[in-house]
């Protein structure tokens, strides 16, 4: 009896949640999946026919003729993937310090401190990155002050550049970063560092054989949030990045609204998707059996 | 002495840190209130002149510049996001506590399947999310505009909302509720006496987070939103694309302004509970 009271009741709280999500998220993401193996429509849309050459295309064939041979997506495809993965490493190298420096702090700093580093998350992507434009164009204040200094002589190229990119992207990203990094560090135990000492170990020894093995979860989990959106940001390319340096968001954003060719577009995001999936698969079989362990 | 050195050194680099994540949103507000109109590096006075004109006052600064954007059109994006942040706030509030609650207070076979789903939302790259959600809207034939970006917000913020509620739920003690219903109250009384004034903050800090994130959210809004559906965020990127102008200092500090209020009432609500 009290069984199927439950029952009842856990149907009531989750069927209007399964549904919405049933049709909603999973339903579009089949529906994406769908497209990516349909016939591009003359004016975008699609054929009903089942076509496969749009996953061809990415490594450069299309319509199944070599002829056709062309690197420029596997390059925009590698170009994403390299500064994903450098925006990772600036992330990292700008937020473990940081998180180490919390930590030192007197308690009820510390919360407060979070708070300051985490609040830029709610500020509209769009605020922030126009924030940039105005510091990295060429009459911005970047080169601004440089030349009120004298340290250049006339104004540098900075803005749609990769670096330019670079900085917003670490920029924006910074506290999916911080947060799981931070978390971690701050479980770290004090009586490890001192036994470490004690046995002779450097601070440089305890700090790689001590520190980083044992923060390696929020690393890692740090370094999945920092890379998924990092491979798929279309706007800060667009806005500090420009023409010239294309990634694969661009070019997603490019098959739906200019190129019109939606299979390809809905290929390219299966294709992230599935690079999404992969990381997290990878994640969960490393970082949850390294917790389990004792 | 080398620890103290190491520490001072910490603390320096600290402030540097704070200084990356701030400098260029204290520099956003400088420069609303710069009266130059040619040069925004150029500091030539204070002026409140780019609020007046963000909001069609004419002022001494525009009235021979072109820089007037229209107004009426801003007032469009404050009010659809205003919309559509309060309806996806309501429905993703509703159904992320609902979804918490049953899936902390009863064991079933799918549950780590539920769990799988509802971080799925939060990982997903927007873009990815977006592109299903506009190819799906088109596939089933449903016009683009506020609909449409209603229920694309609410896919990943049930998700948000979920995650406060599920974390505020864990820390709560289960032998109230079973004092409660040993002290002979129903079910339902338990759950409005006990159960609700516990998670309450964690409701209000979910609501106020999809809240947040719905008025800010450009890239998945960017690919669901009809052609009279524009946000605020979408205004401000249309503008920023078509080049930089010193009103959009204005606009993007009171929206910083509204978001810092919301942010300091969520840490206050968490401070006190």
């Amino acid at each position: 009896m009290a069984v199927r009271r439950d029952r009842v009741r856990l149907t009531v709280l989750l069927g209007p949640v399964s549904l919405f999500l049933g049709i909603c998220f999973v339903g579009p993401l089949v529906v994406m999946i769908i497209y990516s193996l349909l016939e591009p429509g003359l004016y975008g849309g699609v054929e009903w026919n089942f076509y496969h050459w749009s996953y061809g295309r990415i490594l450069g064939w299309a319509d199944g003729e070599w002829e056709d041979f062309d690197w420029v997506y596997a390059e925009i495809f590698l170009r994403s993937a390299r500064l994903a993965f450098i925006n990772v490493l600036i992330t990292l190298a700008l937020c473990y310090p940081a998180a180490l420096w919390v930590r030192g702090l007197p308690r009820r700093w510390r919360l407060f401190i979070v708070f300051l580093i985490t609040l830029p998350f709610f500020i509209s992507l769009v605020v922030r990155l126009f924030a940039w434009v105005l510091i990295l164009r060429p009459t911005g204040f970047l080169n601004s002050s440089l030349l009120g200094l004298g340290l250049i002589e006339e104004p540098f190229d900075i803005i749609f550049t990769e670096t330019a990119v670079l900085i917003g992207m670490a920029y924006v990203l910074l506290p999916f970063m911080f947060l799981p990094v931070y978390a971690s560090v701050e479980k770290l135990d004090h009586s490890l560092f001192e036994a470490s000492s004690d046995l002779g170990a450097s601070s440089i020894q305890t700090f790689f054989r001590v520190t980083v093995p044992l923060t390696l979860p929020g690393i890692a989990a740090g370094s999945v949030l920092v890379f998924i959106p990092s491979l798929g940001n279309f706007i800060v390319p667009d806005l500090l990045g420009g023409a010239k340096v294309l990634m694969i968001g661009n070019l997603i954003e490019q098959q739906f609204l200019s190129a019109r060719n939606w299979p390809f577009g809905a290929v390219l995001s299966v294709m992230m998707m599935a690079i999404m999936f992969l990381l997290i698969l990878i994640y969960l079989r490393r970082i949850g059996r390294m917790q389990t362990r004792p | 002495m080398k620890l103290r050195l190491a520490r001072r050194l910490f603390g320096a680099y600290g402030v540097l840190f704070l200084v990356f994540v701030y400098a260029p949103i204290v520099m956003i507000v400088a420069f609303s209130f710069n009266s130059n109109p040619i040069n925004m590096m150029v500091w030539s006075g204070f002026t409140f002149d780019w609020y007046w004109t963000i909001l069609g006052y004419p002022t001494e600064l525009n009235e021979d510049t072109l820089y007037v954007e229209s107004t009426d059109q801003l007032l469009a994006a404050v009010k659809n996001s205003l919309i559509v942040a309060a309806f996806t706030t309501t429905i993703s509030t509703v159904l992320g506590t609902m979804t918490a609650l049953a899936l902390f207070r009863y064991r079933f076979r799918a549950q780590r399947f539920y769990q799988g789903l509802l971080y799925m939302p939060m990982v997903m790259p927007d873009i990815v999310l977006g592109i299903a959600l506009l190819v799906f809207f088109v596939s089933i034939g449903m016009s683009l505009g506020l609909y449409s970006i209603i229920i694309g917000h609410c896919t990943f913020l049930i998700s948000y909302v979920f995650v406060v509620v599920s974390a505020r739920l864990a820390g709560m003690d289960n032998t109230l509720e079973e004092a409660s219903a040993d002290l002979g109250a129903n079910e339902w009384v338990t759950f409005r006496r006990v159960t609700l004034p516990h998670i309450a903050p964690g409701v209000v800090g979910g609501a106020l987070l999809a809240f947040i994130i719905s008025m800010d959210d450009l890239v998945i809004t960017y690919f669901i939103a009809g052609v009279d559906s524009t946000t605020l965020p979408l205004f401000i990127y249309g503008m920023l694309r078509r080049g930089v102008k010193p009103e959009i200092n204005a606009i993007a500090t009171l929206m910083l302004l509204f978001t810092f209020i919301i942010a300091s009432l969520g840490l206050y609500l968490r401070r006190r509970s």
